[in-house]
């Protein structure tokens, strides 16, 4: 009896190290993030099949309350295995902080990381030369919105250059209608959507993203010469009589979301009330419920026009990152899967996706709507310039891209051309 | 007076040293320390409960304690030392969330933006000059003028008359006080709403541009009327306004007729239209609040003071003048003092309506900012100081005139 129990035990211990050595299978990863609903369901498909590959278990857990969460994991030390924050700025102070294992140390092929999501994404999750952010899913700022049929039966282009866009703005105006939809009321951070403005003009202007870079890391100061050019461009559409619809009340007054209302509105002669409205991608959902329908169909999207034919194709955007809190070989499999190519194309198939994965070489005929392809060709044609930017507010110290910055934007919308100086050095004077 | 010798003396001294400082000291530290070490051993829930318990146990335990020790001074002296032993925890915490955090401020308002070096009195020289500062103490003046004599106005006036009703007074007077029923920041929802502005072609859901636009000629977008290219922007038409950014009259049809004029219409012109607009929110909130106490008051004045002057012949605007008035002048400046901090405090109504842009911000909101906005420590301490400083003059006179009260 006693020996048998022994023979039995052997054979049990013996079974485990064959399996439990050499494969993974059966191994789980825990992963956390902000998604919720179908995009937390389309993030778990995407591991369906790498799951019948490999036999790692991978479960991904979303909440509303992620950023807290995580903070409060982090300090009593009870971390998921990888955390996929929605901001690059989570994952750096994450790391500062110690709690992070570096995507060298899991062994990532960095050149081919860089490769595949370009070299300016890659360094937003660096600390002290060490990489700790991993890309996931971006979104795009630079697009103007505006209606084809509309643009059709008047005979309109889509303007490809800022010039075509004035000409086209002036010539909307002769015939007596307003071309630009523009609001930036947004309670606490009214003035960021002209930030967006002006952060889009210093990506195609001047040297364009080495401009750019050094505009938000203070190595030219906020009054210099190229910056004075884009508020001055800036203000040209805020300024000129008649360009928005509504004047400098609607500039001011305007709750963001309901900017581009006013395009959804025919006056007795069919005219709309604006004909261009330039806003993030995530604006669809504050549409009325019969227009959010047809996003990028009735109502769609013209890339930012070009300023200068010199400069490659750039594009404004956020993004998500994940960071990485525990080393085994399950954890280092699944960060691989995550920065593969055929990551998210279980995601993408989904009838409601509308999130973009930033890998360049990601097959975006695979996305189920139009608008989420045209937008994800215009993020994945930046990224391979090396071209795709993060919004500069978001990069800069706090007191400047969420404080001055802001303010001095709506105040610049209500005093007019004359202010332009005086709010730039103003925002220069505030920077720490 | 009953002599006490050295010894007791210094018994008595030693055991309202114990009961003033040592007992709450001891009480505060020993938990302090106590839970700082438990919080690494055990858990969170584990932690509340122990925290219950030995919090209220230990309390208990020090206060019979105490007891004891009282027993040792003479009979007499025992009432006034049980009396120190339960003012000492409070006053400790007055010190410790009142005293200490102020003078820290004070301190901090002497320093740079990461309160770290000493940069003399730079902050107050910055809060008198800066152009931002300036306004945001522009608006708190005029929200202090306006505010506390129109609630004091309009709450005389509705207290009086709700009084002369035959019938109906509690009725009208709950019409009036609901206002107080409403939190700030709903409140401020409310008028966000009346001063709504949506862009031209759509409907205008304000009341206020609702009103304004629905009167005179109306605005078309690329419209010939009588041969004539009628847009949004025709000088002819009452075009819809963001009321909450119009920092002067220069945009209304009254502004431009008083322009030239007088510097009474020089003063009336640049009259910040916003600031007026958000201040309205506090008068209607409050209105109802001195109504109801001027309404108090107005009851208690004796009958036949006022049946004196009815027999006089006194006018009702007479005995309102000469007889109510002055009868309730105390509860008068009671309602006064406590508008004029309410004011210097007043904070969300900004916050919820305009967060402080387009010159309408407050001394309140202004110290917010200065924090978590411009992350300046400096500033915002010395904001907070100086919104400290205005209103020491106001307790500083109550205190005075309560002791006058009490006197009498």
């Amino acid at each position: 009896m006693k020996k048998s129990i022994f023979g039995l035990l052997v054979i049990l211990s013996m079974i485990a190290v064959a399996c439990g050595g050499s494969s993974l299978e059966g191994e789980e990863v825990f992963i956390t993030g902000a998604l919720v609903g179908n995009d937390a369901a389309g993030f778990q498909e995407n591991f369906d099949s790498f799951t019948e590959e490999t036999g790692i278990i991978v479960s991904f857990q979303g909440s509303d309350n992620f950023e807290q969460e995580i903070q409060i994991q982090m300090e009593s030390g009870d971390t998921p295995d990888i955390a996929l924050f929605p901001q690059p700025g989570g994952v750096v102070d994450a790391a500062q902080r110690g709690y992070l294992i570096s995507l060298e140390d899991l062994g990532v092929d960095m050149d081919e990381y860089r490769a595949s999501f370009s070299s300016y994404i890659v360094g937003l999750g660096e600390v002290d030369g060490a990489h700790y952010g991993g890309a996931h899913a971006f979104n795009l700022k630079s697009i103007v919105w505006y209606q084809p049929a509309e643009f059709e039966a008047r005979g309109y282009s889509v303007p490809a250059t800022w010039d075509e866009m004035i000409a086209l703005a002036d010539q909307i105006v002769a015939e007596g209608m307003n071309p630009f939809c523009f609001g930036m009321e947004s309670e606490g951070a009214s003035g960021w959507l002209a930030t967006d403005w002006m952060e889009d003009i210093m990506l195609r202007t001047g040297e364009g993203t080495v401009t750019y870079d050094k505009w938000v890391s203070h190595e030219i100061p906020f009054n210099d010469p190229v910056v004075k050019n884009a508020a001055t461009l800036l203000s040209q559409i805020m300024h000129t009589d008649g360009y928005v619809v509504g004047g400098t009340d609607a500039i001011v007054s305007t709750y963001f979301g309901n900017a581009q209302d006013p395009m959804f509105v025919k006056d007795a002669n069919g005219n709309p009330g604006c004909f261009m409205h330039r806003q993030a991608s995530f604006i669809t959902s504050f549409w009325p419920d019969e227009v959010q329908s047809q996003a990028g169909v009735e109502t769609t999207v013209f890339p930012f026009p070009a300023m200068d034919d010199g400069l490659p194709k750039a594009a404004l955007g956020a993004g998500d990152m994940f960071a990485v809190y525990s080393d085994s070989d399950a954890v280092k499999e699944v960060v691989n899967y995550m920065l593969s190519p055929t990551f998210f194309e279980a995601a993408a198939q989904r009838p409601d996706n509308s999130r973009i994965y930033g890998h360049v070489d990601f097959d975006s005929s695979l996305y189920s709507k139009d608008i989420t392809r045209t937008l994800a060709d215009a993020i994945t044609g930046a990224l391979a310039e090396n071209a795709f930017r993060f919004d500069a507010s978001d990069l800069m110290p706090p007191e400047v891209g969420g404080g001055s910055f802001w303010k001095e934007m709506m105040n610049l919308a209500v005093n007019g051309p004359g202010y332009i100086d005086e709010a730039l050095d103003n925002i220069e004077k505030s920077w720490p | 007076m009953k002599k006490y010798s050295q010894q007791e003396k210094l018994l008595n001294f030693g055991i309202s040293f114990l009961a003033l400082g040592a007992f709450p000291l001891v009480w505060f530290l020993s938990q302090a320390i106590l839970f700082r070490e438990l919080t690494d051993l055990i858990s969170r829930n584990m932690l509340v409960v122990i925290g219950l318990l030995v919090g209220s146990s230990f309390v208990f335990l020090l206060f019979s304690g105490m007891e004891r020790i009282i027993k040792l001074a003479p009979i007499e002296r025992r009432d006034s030392l049980e009396a120190k032993m339960f003012a000492g925890p409070s006053l400790f915490m007055i010190f410790l969330f009142l005293f200490y955090p102020a003078i820290r401020t004070i301190y901090l308002s002497f320093k740079d933006r990461y309160g770290t070096s000493f940069v003399g009195f730079e902050n107050y020289l910055w809060s008198f000059n800066d152009t931002e500062m300036l306004v945001t103490i522009r608006n708190q003046i005029i929200w202090l003028v306006f505010v506390v004599f129109f609630t004091l106005f309009f709450g005389l006036i509705v207290g009086w008359l709700t009084d002369r009703l035959n019938k109906g007074e509690a009725f009208f007077k709950s019409i009036v006080f609901m206002p107080m029923a409403i939190s700030a920041v709903g409140a401020s929802a409310i008028f966000k709403f009346i001063y709504e502005y949506r862009p031209p072609p759509l409907t205008q859901i304000g009341i206020l541009n609702g009103i304004r636009v629905s009167t005179g000629e109306q605005c078309y977008n690329n419209r010939v009327i009588d041969g004539v290219v009628k847009g949004y922007d025709d000088a002819s038409c009452n075009r819809a306004v963001g009321w909450l950014q119009q920092r002067d009259l220069s945009n209304f049809q009254i502004g431009q007729s008083l322009e030239s004029a007088s510097w009474l219409d020089n003063i009336l012109v640049n009259l910040p239209l916003n600031t007026v607009l958000l201040l309205v929110i506090m008068i209607w909130a409050y209105t109802g609040f001195a109504a109801v106490v001027f309404s108090a008051g107005i009851k208690a004045i004796p009958a036949d003071i006022m049946e004196a002057g009815q027999i006089d012949g006194a006018s009702e605007l007479k005995i309102f003048v000469s007889i109510v008035i002055p009868y309730i002048k105390s509860t008068i400046i009671v309602v006064g003092t406590y508008m004029v901090i309410t004011v210097l405090k007043a904070f969300d109504i900004v916050y919820v309506t305009t967060r402080g842009d387009l010159e309408t911000n407050l001394l309140a909101v202004k110290m917010l900012d200065e924090f978590s906005k411009y992350r300046n420590i400096g500033r915002s301490s010395t904001v907070a100081v100086l919104i400290f400083i205005c209103v020491i003059p106001i307790i500083i006179g109550n205190t005075y005139r309560e002791k006058e009260n009490s006197s009498l």
